[in-house]
Parts: structure tokens; sequence; C-alpha cells
């Protein structure tokens, strides 16, 4: 195996060689030799068409799986070292994950699904209702509290989920295809307090098809068959 | 009263005839044999205190005032039979009187309670009537000898003089005598009741008018009411381990109902398990909310089996005419074994839930 660099302090995420192998009849490399670094309060776009391995790189990323082969850093440490009790203690505090399908507890209020990342990390109750009461304000869903996802739009649950994700103040946040299932007005409003939180500081990393929200990215990374294909630097002055 | 299983009744011995070889409950199949000398030869036996001939009168009914209830028969024992620590009210009937005693379940049958004092007039099978004086009313409405059984329906109680009508010539006397199908030998003490019984079965089978009037295909059967104890005993344990078989097998199939809601509930709540887990829920977190749930799926079963199982007692009991007893101890053994089920049923689905991978968790459908 040839030499890879050592991951930069100053790195929020870095990807060294990594490979993910799936064995289904076939052995599939959904990734297969990735090498990428997201510095601190960076905004990184990922682009890439279908089956070519994003969700497995964010899962990746987002501390639900593990590689196959090569280091993956979070947050200075390094995944292969942790136990599984510490991924899962190291995802709820550094990450937030907003996934494509938003993936909220169906039997749980908008606050409460806010709220439960907070449970599982400690916070006591009283701290975890004020903090959940904020960040769905803050999403533009202050009236919505109560409402359980099924009494939500689509656009509304997209934004549930953005707070769920912000809980426990991550550093790093994640969205795979987050503007998959919104109209461009809601879409617009998602991206905006993607940009207002990566203004913030916060390490953002997103998945989408589509080009325009790409752009909101300092950069774009083009995935084909599980590999860079090549990164692409945005000026971003020019965006703004 | 005499007929006491325990404590007096230790010195008794109940004597009966039966078909041979039969092992029916005390009196079954007895035959109106031991005649009036029988029971004063036996009482002439050594060590023999008192002879007691029991036998029943057959009723069409008995009416109090304007008030008539259907009563089958009433009992009659030819001696002193209750002592006055029996009655709750009055005394007991005496020989050749126009008298009875009353169970409270008697005394209650009636819409204007009969009281001792009061005048019944019973309507004898045969249509005749008699007028009877309430001289007593019993303590309780228990069984007042082996012969009677279990159970608390009403009862009537009447001396064997004069409404014990069952009459045969007796061989010895050649005399019409009155023959009961059954008697209470009581010994002086409860140390002589063996020999008592041995006596007793000795005088029956060789002398008695007994003997002669006895059907050919019967014995007589003479049990101290001790063997009886025993007898009630081993039917007392036989139920007993046939209920905990039965409280077994139910906890079985309890424990293996919880495991199956819990494995259902895992299965169902897969996704929400995943999401958990990606919100950084640890495999302990997951683990406990589950077990949790089988706690308390265990308790609320535990007591709610409780709070049935005082009903079906409660009922049951009333129905055989046991004393109803709560058994507390029971209840507490139940409900921490309930708990205990429930955690082991849920351990296993508990796991189960919380080894879940959260990729594949949120990919199920
Ligand atoms: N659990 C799995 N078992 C087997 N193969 C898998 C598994 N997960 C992903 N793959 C395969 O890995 C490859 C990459 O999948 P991935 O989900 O990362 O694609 P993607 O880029 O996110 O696609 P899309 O844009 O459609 O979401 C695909 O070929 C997929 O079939
Ligand atoms: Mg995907």
């Amino acid at each position: 195996m040839t030499a890879v660099p050592e991951a930069s302090v100053e790195s929020a995420v870095s990807l060294q060689a990594v490979r993910k192998r799936y064995d289904r009849g076939e052995p599939v490399f959904a990734l297969d030799g990735v090498t990428l670094d997201l510095p601190r309060g960076s905004y990184t776009a990922v682009m890439g068409p279908s089956g070519s391995g994003k969700s497995t790189l964010m899962n990746l990323v987002g501390l639900l799986d593990t590689p196959t082969d090569g280091r993956v850093v979070v947050d200075g440490r390094d995944v292969a070292t942790l136990s599984g009790a510490d991924r899962t203690a190291l995802r709820g505090e550094a990450v937030g994950f907003v996934f494509q399908t938003f993936n909220l507890m169906p039997r749980l209020t908008a606050l409460d699904n806010v709220a439960l990342p907070m449970v599982f990390a400690g916070v006591a109750r009283a701290n975890r209702e004020a903090r959940a009461t904020a960040l769905l304000g803050g999403v533009g869903l202050g009236d919505r509290l109560d409402h359980l996802p099924n009494e939500l739009s689509g656009g509304q649950r997209q934004r549930v989920a953005i707070a769920r994700a912000l809980a426990n103040d991550p550093t790093i946040l994640l969205a795979d295809e987050p503007t998959g299932n919104l109209d461009s007005k809601t879409s617009a409003d998602v991206l905006a307090l993607f940009d207002e939180l990566n203004a913030e500081g916060n390490t953002v990393l997103l998945v989408t098809h589509e080009r325009d929200v790409a752009e909101h990215a300092e950069r774009i990374v083009h995935i084909l068959d599980g590999r860079l294909e090549r990164v692409e630097e945005l000026d971003t002055v020019s965006h703004i | 009263m005499v007929g006491d299983l325990g404590g007096e009744g230790a010195s008794n011995v109940n004597v009966w005839s039966a078909p041979t070889g039969t092992a029916g409950p005390p009196g079954a199949g007895a035959q109106p044999v031991f005649t009036t000398s029988d029971v004063d030869e036996l009482d002439r036996l050594a060590g023999v205190r008192e002879v007691v001939p029991r036998g029943s009168a057959p009723l069409s009914a008995v009416r109090s005032g304007d008030d008539t209830v259907a009563l089958q028969q009433a009992t009659t024992y030819g001696r002193p039979y209750f002592a006055s620590e029996d009655l709750r009210d009055g005394r007991a009937f005496r020989q050749g009187a126009n008298e009875t005693v009353l169970n409270p379940t008697a005394a209650a049958l009636f819409e204007e309670n009969v009281s001792v004092g009061d005048t019944l007039t019973l309507t004898l099978e045969d249509g005749r009537q008699a007028e009877v004086r309430v001289v007593g009313i019993l303590d309780t409405s228990g069984a007042q000898d082996p012969f009677e059984g279990f159970g608390e329906g009403p009862r009537v109680y009447l001396p064997a003089d004069p409404y014990y009508e069952r009459v045969v010539t007796a061989p010895g006397s050649g005399e019409r005598e009155r023959a009961y199908p059954a008697a209470f030998v009581i010994a002086d003490g409860p140390e002589a009741v063996d020999g008592v019984r041995e006596r007793t079965l000795d005088y029956l089978r060789d002398e008695s008018d007994a003997a002669s009037l006895l059907a050919p295909n019967a014995e007589f059967v003479a049990q101290t009411n001790e063997e009886l104890l025993d007898q009630v005993r081993d039917i007392l344990d036989t139920l007993t381990a046939f209920v905990t078989g039965v409280a077994v097998i139910s906890l079985v199939v309890g424990a293996i109902g919880i495991a199956n809601i819990m494995l259902v509930s895992v299965t169902e709540r897969t996704r929400e398990i995943g999401i958990m887990k990606a919100v950084g829920a640890s495999d302990r977190d997951v683990l406990g909310l589950f077990l949790v749930e089988a706690v308390v799926l265990g308790v609320v079963g535990a007591l709610f089996g409780t709070l049935v199982g005082f009903g079906a007692g409660y009922l049951g009991t009333r129905f055989v005419g046991l004393p109803y007893v709560v058994p507390w101890e029971w209840a507490v053994v139940a409900v921490v074994v309930g708990v205990l089920v429930g955690v082991v049923a849920g351990l296993y689905p508990a796991w189960n839930a919380a080894r879940t991978d959260p990729i594949d968790a949120l990919r199920y459908e």
C-alpha cells in the first residue's frame, strides 16, 4: 500500500485511500480509494451519478459505517481506533446528519425529535426543551413545536431534520440531498440556512444532483464509480 | 361439636357401610343397617364414650309464617351432638322433643330471618306436616360432620326421635327399631381411637344386627377422622400440584408471549431504532428502552393476573364452600416472577434491537 499523507490538524474530516467493499454475490467497491480533506469551516458539495458512492461516503464521514480499507479521521480522531460506543458518542457530539428521507421519529413531536439527540447526550430536560425550541425557531418552525412529522409538509420536515442535526452543536454538518424533495422556494430557504451555518464556522458536506445547489459550496467534489473524478474549486466571492 | 375433624374429633370413628371394594367419600352407598340395639351395644364396648347415630329425614319444604322454601332433607342425630360453643344462639335440641337447630344459611333462607323461639312447619316427603320450634342457630354454616361434605348450603338439624323414621325388625330383639346408615363412635380419647376402631369393626362383623341386615356385596367401613384428614390432604396435595403445574405452564406461555410481543415490537421499530442510533443512542440506551418496556409489560401482566387470580379464587372457594384466604405472599411471588419473566423474555429481543446496525436499520422499510 502506498504511503498516505498525515491528516492535517486543521481538517474536520480527512479520508485517506478509503475503500468500501460490499459482498453481495459479486464484491462491489462502493468507494475505491478516496482521499479527501475537509478543512474546518469549509463548505463542500459532492456530485456524481446514482450509485457512484455518495451516500456511502456520507455514512463513513458520519461514523455510521466503517471503511474496508484506508483511514477515516473525524474531528482529529481516527475512526479505526474507536470502539463502537466511542463512535456512537462522537457521532452524537461532533456530527449532525441530515438524511435525504428526513428519518424523523414518526411518534415524536417536532420538539421531541429535535430534543432526541440531546437525550442520548445526557442534556437535562429543561435545557433540551429550551434549545430545541430555539433551534426550531431558527428554522422558522416556532409555531409547529407540537406537530407530529405526518402533520408537517415535506419542507417543514426537512427543516425539523436540520434542527435536529444541529441539536448537539456539531462541528460537521452532513446533508445527503437535503433539497431533493423540496420546491425551489423551500430549497432556497434550506440552502440559505446552510450558508449561514457555514458562515458561523461549521464544516458543511452536502450531496446533490443539482449544479445550482452545489454552487453554494466553495468546491465541488465529483465522484464516479467510487473514485474522485475531479475537485472543482469555485469562486465563492462571485457567487455572493 | 363432637364431629370436629381436629381437636375433640380426633377421638371419632366414623362408621358406615359401603359396596365392597369402593373407596367413595364418607357415607357413599351407605345402607340403613345400624339398629338402635347395635348403637347401644357399641356404646358398651371398651374405650367408647358415646355413639351418635346419624341419618337423614326426607323433606319437601319448610315454612316460616307465610314464607315457604323447598328443602330436600334434614340431618338427624340420635344423641346430643352440638356443644354450646357450636351455637351462636340458643341451645342444642333434645331427643324426643319437637325442636330443631338451623345453620345460619338456613336461618337466612326466609324473608324474615328465623331466630330462636320461632316455629317452623316442616312438610315431610309424604305430605305430612310437623311443627318444630327453633331452639338454636349454629355459629357457622360449614360442614357439621364428615358425611356432609363441603359447601355452606342451608341445613336443618333434627333429633332422630321422633324425626328419623327408617325402621326395621331387628334380628336380635325381634322388635321394630330405628336403623341408621351411619354413626359416630366416640372413643374416650385420641389414644383409644385405634382400639375402638378395631373393636367396632369386630363387633359389627360378628355380632351385630347390621351384619345380618347388610346386603351381600357390602362391607363395613370404620374410619378415624385422622384417616379422613389424610384423604382430604391427599386430594388437596393433588389439587395443589395440579394448580402449580397450570401456573408453571402459564408462566412459560406468558414468557413466550412477552418475548414474541417484544420481537414484533422491535421489528416494527427497526427504523426508529436506526434513527435513534444515528443521532447518538448507544447500544445500552436502546437495550434499556426495550428492557423497561418488557418490565412494564411483566408488571402490568402480573398485577392483572393477580387480580384475576383473587377473583377466580374467591368464586372458586364460594363454589366449593371452602373458606377464602388471600395468599398475600403468593401474590408478591406472582408479581416478582412476572417482572422476572418480563426481563428474561425481553432480554433477547432487546439485545437484538441494541445490536442493530444503524445503516441497515435506516434502510429497513
Ligand atoms: N448495503 C449494501 N450492500 C450492497 N451494495 C451496496 C450497499 N450499499 C450500497 N451498495 C452499493 O454501493 C454503490 C454505491 O451506493 P451509494 O448508496 O453510495 O450510491 P449513491 O451515490 O448514494 O447513489 P444515489 O445518488 O442513487 O443515492 C451502489 O452500487 C450500491 O448498489
Ligand atoms: Mg445516495
